[in-house]
């Protein structure tokens, strides 16, 4: 699903945010990449959705070399990959319907089927009571949780969260987590980027560690002992 | 409920839903924009005021010569010859020489006026019709006028031509009406060419209006643009909605544009009316035909898709999404 071949990422001015990565994530993998601010997590993450080119290596998503996509493609491969902000990434002055259809809207289906996918995907957010609020009118893990439905509504093959329990309490940052379980047992891949150790600790998933732009470790963290390895890096 | 989320990427719609939906999508977003227009009502009438304006002066500056075009057609005597007769000259050998003049190979019409003609044309159209009654005899010649055919009617070939009339026997004196009309047309050609000059401008000066309406619109919802690209919509998806918003400120500017010019136009008509009386004149204004009100709308619709086009190429492919 996700192939990375000794990817390198170079800024304008000469920072390298990403030296020499690989790694492979398989359809239906669930996996967390984590490491301190600044070590890379969101230039890989750009990456992957295409925001950013790599400086040299090659990068696979649904085996489609990212080369080989021009700009014109972009969206169509934009629109296999469901992602999910911090910071919710909503339209402010449309309703939670609409932001959730957006990306049906832009696919082109009929009417219908946008009413009947984009409410089967407040259901699963249990947020079908709210589909005529406004985003400001939503508490924290509510707007979250809208933009993992506008992700996951046109059922695309990867998701990719970036920080998705940054602001939320524990309790409601499980709740997501949990809901991203339910997504990967449906078949999907699922890339958690997240600085909250704690979290990853209790999980169990497969991990990636990035430290100033390289691959430290890649495997299952296992309970409180690689907890307190990882921060130790 | 899990197997519904089960990922299904290739072909989710169907081309022949999609080609159904692509009329009824363009519906939405041509009425989503006129929408987003509304919203925002003074901003989008003052725009409206400024292109109305910016499109009714070519259409007044047109309107100006197609009906100085009119009057300049009245007098489409080009290079027509006038000869006076000797005033001992009678009728009969007037009316000779006339028929006579026909045979000539550089002419191609010959008029006839008698001299109690002449006076009466002279009392219908001078104005001084009464005071003419006090005159004992006739003061004026018969006179004939030539309209030489198209190769004579020529600068030089005309002069000729004038030479060689006046050497007729009855003829007093021959003029020709061509260095005025000249000057009067190469006049009305200067006025025509200032006209495209400033309609062009002023057409350059509606682009740019829109453009720049436009660019504000896209630099307003710039992050809407980017979550939209970043949920996997194309540049022309995006584009649409300001598209439309260029063309339906074309829409309202060209409505706007020929209510001005309609009203301007009966406000200047009774007025010149009142004045072509004075001059004994048949003179009435014309408006915009038909053709022409389309046209300005047409025009006014296709210099908005274009103000918009360009704004809308060089600003929505800047915007790009960013992760944080």
């Amino acid at each position: 699903m996700i192939r990375f071949n000794q990817v390198n990422k170079t800024y304008p001015g000469g920072f390298l945010a990403l030296k020499n990565v690989s790694f492979q994530i398989a359809p239906g993998e669930m996996a967390f990449l984590t490491g301190h601010s600044g070590a890379g997590k969101s230039t890989l993450l750009k990456l992957i959705s295409l925001m950013e080119k790599p400086s040299s290596g090659t990068i696979h998503i649904n085996n489609q070399n990212l080369d080989n996509v021009g700009y014109r493609q972009v969206p169509y491969m934009r629109r296999h990959i469901g992602m999910i902000f911090q910071n919710h990434n909503l339209l402010m002055d449309r309703t939670v319907f609409d932001n959730v259809a957006l990306p049906l809207i832009i696919e082109g289906y009929s009417q219908k089927e946008i009413r009947r996918r984009v409410e089967a995907a407040l259901e699963k957010i249990q947020l079908s009571d709210k589909q005529k609020c406004f985003p400001y009118m939503l508490s924290g893990g509510e707007q979250q949780r809208v933009g993992i439905a506008r992700a996951i509504v046109n059922k695309p093959p990867i998701l990719l969260a970036d920080e998705p329990t940054g602001n939320l309490d524990p309790k409601l940052s499980l709740d997501i987590i949990k809901l991203f379980e339910e997504f990967n047992a449906a078949g999907v891949s699922v890339l958690i980027a997240t600085h909250d150790l704690g979290l990853i600790a209790r999980m169990r998933y497969r991990t990636l560690t990035l430290k100033s732009g390289n691959m430290i470790t890649d495997g299952i963290v296992d309970g409180l002992h690689s907890q307190t390895e990882v921060v130790s890096e | 409920m899990s197997n519904y989320f089960k990922p299904s990427p290739e072909n989710k719609v169907s081309t022949g839903q999609k080609l159904m939906s692509i009329p009824l999508r363009h519906l939405q977003q041509a009425i989503g924009s006129l929408g987003d227009l509304w919203r925002t009502p003074f901003t989008t009438f003052m725009t409206l005021l400024v292109l109305g304006i910016s499109l009714t002066l070519p259409a007044t500056l047109h309107l100006f010569v197609k009906n100085a075009n009119n009057v300049v057609s009245q007098w489409d005597s080009a290079s027509e010859i006038t000869l006076f007769l000797k005033l001992n000259i009678d009728d009969k050998a007037g009316q000779n020489l006339a028929s006579r003049l026909e045979l000539y190979p550089e002419i191609a019409a010959v008029t006839y006026i008698s001299a109690e003609q002449a006076l009466k044309d002279f009392k219908l159209h001078s104005g001084f019709g009464d005071a003419l009654t006090y005159l004992s005899e006739n003061p004026l010649p018969a006179t004939i006028l030539v309209t030489p055919t198209k190769r004579s009617g020529q600068a030089v070939a005309a002069k000729d031509l004038l030479l060689k009339l006046e050497k007729e026997r009855e003829v007093d004196q021959g003029k020709l009406d061509l260095e005025w009309l000249s000057r009067l047309e190469a006049m009305a050609k200067l006025i025509e060419d200032i006209v495209i000059a400033v309609a062009l401008l002023l057409c350059l000066s509606v682009i740019l209006i829109i453009g720049n309406t436009i660019r504000l619109a896209i630099l307003n919802q710039k992050d809407a643009i980017a979550v939209m690209k970043l949920v996997g919509a194309t540049d022309s998806f995006i584009q649409r909605p300001f598209m439309y918003a260029g063309a339906w400120y074309g829409i309202f500017g060209g409505i706007f544009a020929n209510i001005a010019i309609f009203t301007l136009a009966h406000y200047l008509s009774s007025a010149m009316t009142e004045l072509t009386a004075l001059y004994h004149s048949s003179f009435t204004l014309e408006t915009l035909s038909f053709t022409e009100t389309v046209g300005l709308m047409g025009s006014a619709i296709l210099l908005g898709l274009i103000g918009s086009y360009l704004s809308v190429r060089q600003h929505i492919r800047a915007i790009e999404p960013t992760a944080d």
